[in-house]
């Protein structure tokens, strides 16, 4: 662990909390809900601030240079491609169910979850795949 | 060939620097001078001149550009 940077360390810590939180809730629970969806928020900004709080307290050196930065803002391009790519996607696949198969009910009373569900799952894929291309930038020197 | 290459391992090693040293002094991390010394990252105009500056040469000395290389 010696060999990270700080920001690194964070990014790892962050991906670990990430996909211990996010992937129960998508595909081990069966049934969602409104208050599971609060429910993981809740836990991912407790544990982020827990595990970033232990980083910082550990790390002696926490300078954050250019390359840092230049890194980071390669990983919110690639993040907002995911989530512009994903929405573009869901947008597509909700008009299809709705002019061609014709099979699209606003109406039903799990609507509103699924939708969110849906959105919450793109940001969940968006910020994921952000972290892990941040962290390969890391990996590869840039 | 990487476009912009650099002496500051060489430099580094022949004043017996270590990378946290230098890194300290140019303030960037020492992954940041890893990865300079092994030609993966360019760094600014600013941190060149920093880096060349705490190495005691000039710009031309610690960084050289190579019209032909790759970007």
């Amino acid at each position: 662990m010696s060999s990270l940077s700080y920001r690194e360390k964070s990014l790892y810590a962050s991906l670990l909390i990430e996909l211990a939180v996010y992937l129960p809730y998508f595909f081990l629970h069966g049934h969602n809900s409104v208050s599971k969806v609060a429910g993981m928020i809740a836990a991912i900004i407790v544990l982020q601030i827990a595990a970033q709080g232990i980083i910082a307290a550990l790390t002696r050196n926490r300078i954050t240079d250019e390359r840092d930065r230049l890194i980071e803002l390669r990983g919110y391009r690639v993040g907002y491609f995911t989530f512009a790519t994903l929405m573009a996607l869901g947008l597509a696949m909700l008009w299809f169910h709705a002019s061609v198969l014709n099979n699209f009910h606003p109406e039903h009373s799990n609507m509103g979850l699924h939708f969110i569900s849906v959105f919450f799952g793109i940001l969940v894929i968006a910020d994921i795949t952000r972290t892990v291309a941040q962290l390969i930038a890391y990996r590869r020197a840039l | 060939m990487p476009a912009i290459r650099n002496q500051v391992r060489e430099l580094r090693a022949a004043r017996n620097i270590t990378q946290q040293e230098l890194a300290d002094q140019v303030g960037v991390t020492r992954q940041t001078v890893i990865a300079i010394e092994q030609d993966k990252y360019s760094p600014s105009l600013e941190t060149a001149f920093k880096a060349a500056l705490a190495l005691g040469v000039s710009l031309e000395q610690c960084f050289q550009y190579d019209p032909k290389g790759r970007r």
